[in-house]
Parts: C-alpha cells; structure tokens; sequence
C-alpha cells in the first residue's frame, strides 16, 4: 500500500518539529547551582548595603513616582523599563512574603543572582544583569540578601514582561545563556593593587557598567573586546558614552576629579552623569564609601 | 513670444520653489539659531558653576560676594533658557541633545527650568559658608532632574 506524498512529507514535518522541540527544550534547560554552593555565613548588613548602593539597585528597582506604596529607599519594583525587545517591571525586593523576596531561601537568592533563574526554576530575561552578577562571591550575595531583608516589607505584585510570546522567549534565554552568561566569580589581578581590584570588582560585577556601556554583538551578547566602549543606548535614547581613556579624551582630569564626579555630580558642575538614566546611578553611588568610589574612579582611568 | 512665455515659466517655476523652500529655510535657520544660543547658555551656567564648585571643593576660599555673582548669573541664564526652546527648534543644522519631552511635555518643562532659576536666586543672597553647600546641592539637583527628563546622552 502506498503512503499519499503528502501525508508523508506531513509526517517528516512533524517529526522535524518534534526533534526541534525537544532540542530546544534541552538546550534551554535551567541550569541551577547546587545547595552546596551556599556555605555557613553571617551577612554583614553594612557591607550588603554598600553593595546595593554599588549595585544602584533602587534606579530599576523603586516603585514608579507617583505609585502609592512608594518609599524613599526602598526596592517594592514595577516600574516600566523599556527596552527594544520589550518592556519589564522589575521585581519587588522588598521582603514581603506573598509578592518580595521574604520566602525565598539563600539558594533562591544566589540562583537569581548568578544564574538568572527563579525560585520557580524559570530563566529571567537579562534586563536583570545578572550576567554582571555572576562575578560576586556567594558571600556578598548573602550579605547583600541580608541587606534586603532588613528593608520594610512593601506589597507590590511582580508583573509579566510586556512582549509577545513571553513564555517561549523566556525559556529561550536558556539558549542565550549558552553565550551570554559565564559563571565564576572575579579573580582579582595580582599585579594591581587592592583599590584597584576593588574598583574592577565593583565596576564589572554589582556595579553592571558594562551592561549598557559594553556595545552588543547581534546576539544581544557584550562584546568583551569593545568592554565599557559605549554603543547605543538600550532604552533607545541616544548613545551611551564610551568609559574608555576618560582621561587621554579630557572627560575627567584625574581619577580625584573622577571620585568628585561620581560623589557629587552637577552639584560639582559635573553634567555628563545625568542623561539616560545616569542620574539615579550617580545618586547610588554617592552614597558608597568614600574609598569605594575611588576605587572605581581608579580602576576606570586605568582603561584605555 | 515663446521665449518670453518659456522664460516667465521658468521664473514662476524658480519662484515656487524659492517661495515653497522659504518656510523650510527660515524655520531649520530659527532651529540652528536657538540650538546655538541655548547651548551657549548652558555653557555660560557651567563656566558660573566652575566658580561655585571651586568654593565647594575648597580650592578657592568662600566669599559671598563671587557665590552671589555667579549665582545671579546663572539665573539670568535660565531666565534667557525659558525663550530658546521655540517650536521646531528640535532639530537645525547643528546637533541638538535636546529631546523631543522639551516641546511634548512644555509645562514639566516651563517648571523644572522656573524651579532651576528659583534655586539659582535662593543661591544668590548665601552670605554664611554653611549654608552654602546645601544651596548648592539644591541647584545641582534642578540641573539633574531637568537633564535627565529632557537631555539625550551623548557622547
């Protein structure tokens, strides 16, 4: 008996469609980190508040201005963040239970952080950079949960990107991980010294410079040779400056004018650091540790 | 005869386009225009800032006097600001950071450069050195919401 051609060209179809179903579903697997990952440690709450403040958590993480569970420092999330492939409401960090971080476990956290997946074992889409924060160490995730913690629970429910397909795009995001996300934390540069390394912790790890300052190749992914060389701007607002030879370029005299920069801002007449978002970055940064700033102000002068 | 008809042809023809571009003309020229003339005020307010901000990095002492003098300067900037922002002056022959919020969004706008001026004025009468860093970082503050809204990154 013989098969109708087109009966047997719908079967091979549908055979293709499974075999490329089943290769992206294995492909795009999460990949978690073991509970043995997460040692013994008592957070430092101070330090976990320098690396939120490094980290400029509060410029996505804040409730939108005219929302009316809105406080002064505090990450509840939800406001819009546009980007070309979508807008995203970042996630209430506050540790409210049914909505915040308050029922999630220290492997939820470091999963979130360093993997980019949640506690419900689904990917986060990388306009949470957690391709940055994969070079911190899991004890200052800890400290930084700790931090987190410390903060008054605020209820805001967490919301849905708004883009087409989400469910599938973001199991996708296993795909892109396969480029876009390392694991392993920093190792400092044992020829630099320690304000240095500190500078180069802060910058390329909680810091996440180079997720708007590294240009992307066309897979969305940074290009490591181009690091912190300025591109287009993610939210579609002009370019963002190159952090390259910020010196040799007359940007910034010296890594002093650089710290008082990064301090201070327009109060100093420093107007270069509050366009596209920038603003809020600086405000975060100013609140660190005077050594802190410095640290990144040297490490920034050193790259050209 | 056919020369003079093809002749006030071609006059009519030339005179359309020239009457036609005239508009295109004088608003890119108003555009270029206040584009420059804004921009050259922003950096009147920086070189006034330098002068503040010399005082707050204690590189020169405090004196009532220069905070006073630069402050009102900067204020008169703002108030010259207020009148260079016309409609269509987006865009021009020169490049402009200005975004497209400034016209769409004119009364945030309006506001935010009054509220600069006010806390420009409010810096103008400090006559005691400590009240002068706050004064000050209220003015940095004015400066820095209104680029955020309204000012493009660049380069």
């Amino acid at each position: 008996m013989r098969v109708p051609r087109g009966r047997r060209a719908a079967a091979w179809l549908a055979l293709l469609a499974a075999i490329g179903a089943g290769a992206f579903v294995i492909l795009t697997r999460p990949s978690p980190l073991d509970a043995s990952a997460i040692p013994p440690h008592r957070p430092d709450l101070a330090r976990g508040e320098a690396l939120f403040h490094a980290g400029s958590c509060l410029a996505c993480h804040a409730a939108p201005k005219d929302a009316p569970e809105r406080r002064e420092g505090v990450p509840s999330g939800g406001n819009a963040f546009p980007t070309p492939v979508g807008v995203f409401y970042p996630q209430n960090l506050t540790p409210d239970a049914e909505t915040g971080l308050g029922l999630w476990s220290d492997l939820d956290f470091a999963n979130a952080m360093v993997r980019g997946i949640s506690p419900a074992g689904l990917h986060y889409f990388p306009a949470f950079p957690y391709p940055s924060y994969h070079f911190m160490p899991i004890t200052d995730l800890l400290d930084l949960r700790g931090y987190l913690m410390s903060l008054p629970p605020v209820r805001s429910p967490n919301r849905e990107p708004d883009m087409p397909l989400v469910s599938v795009a973001r199991r996708g995001v296993g795909l892109w991980k396969r480029w876009g996300l390392d694991e392993g934390t920093f190792s400092p540069d044992p020829d630099r010294d320690a304000a240095w390394n500190r500078g180069a912790y802060l910058v390329r790890g909680p810091g996440h410079c180079g997720e708007c300052h590294t240009p992307r190749n066309w897979l969305m992914v940074p290009d490591e040779s181009r690091y912190l060389a300025g591109g287009p701007h993610p939210r579609g607002e002009g370019s963002v400056p190159s952090l390259r030879g910020l010196v040799a370029r007359e940007r910034y005299e010296d890594a002093a004018d650089l710290t008082l920069a990064l301090q201070y801002g327009e109060t100093f007449g420093y107007d270069k650091l509050s366009s596209g978002g920038m603003g809020d970055i600086q405000a975060s940064l100013a609140r660190l540790e005077e050594g802190d700033v410095r640290a990144i102000a040297e490490y920034l002068v050193s790259l050209d | 005869m056919k020369q003079a008809k093809r002749s006030v042809r071609a006059l009519s023809v030339t005179t359309a386009i020239v009457i036609g571009a005239a508009p295109l003309a004088i608003s890119s020229t108003t555009g270029t225009d206040a584009i420059k003339a804004r921009q050259e005020t922003m950096e009147g307010i920086g070189d006034a800032m330098e002068g503040l901000a010399a005082i707050a990095k204690k590189e020169k002492p405090f004196d009532p006097a220069v905070v006073s003098k630069n402050a009102e300067t900067i204020a008169s900037h703002f108030r010259t600001a207020a009148t260079l922002f016309p409609e269509g002056s987006h865009q021009g022959e020169v490049e402009t950071w200005a975004k497209t919020e400034v016209w769409s969004d004119r009364e945030t706008f309006d506001d935010t450069l009054e509220s600069a001026e006010k806390a420009a004025v409010a810096l103008q009468s400090v006559s005691e050195e400590a009240a002068f860093r706050p004064a000050l970082a209220k003015l940095g503050e004015n400066c820095k919401s209104c680029h955020e809204m309204f000012r493009r990154p660049k380069e």
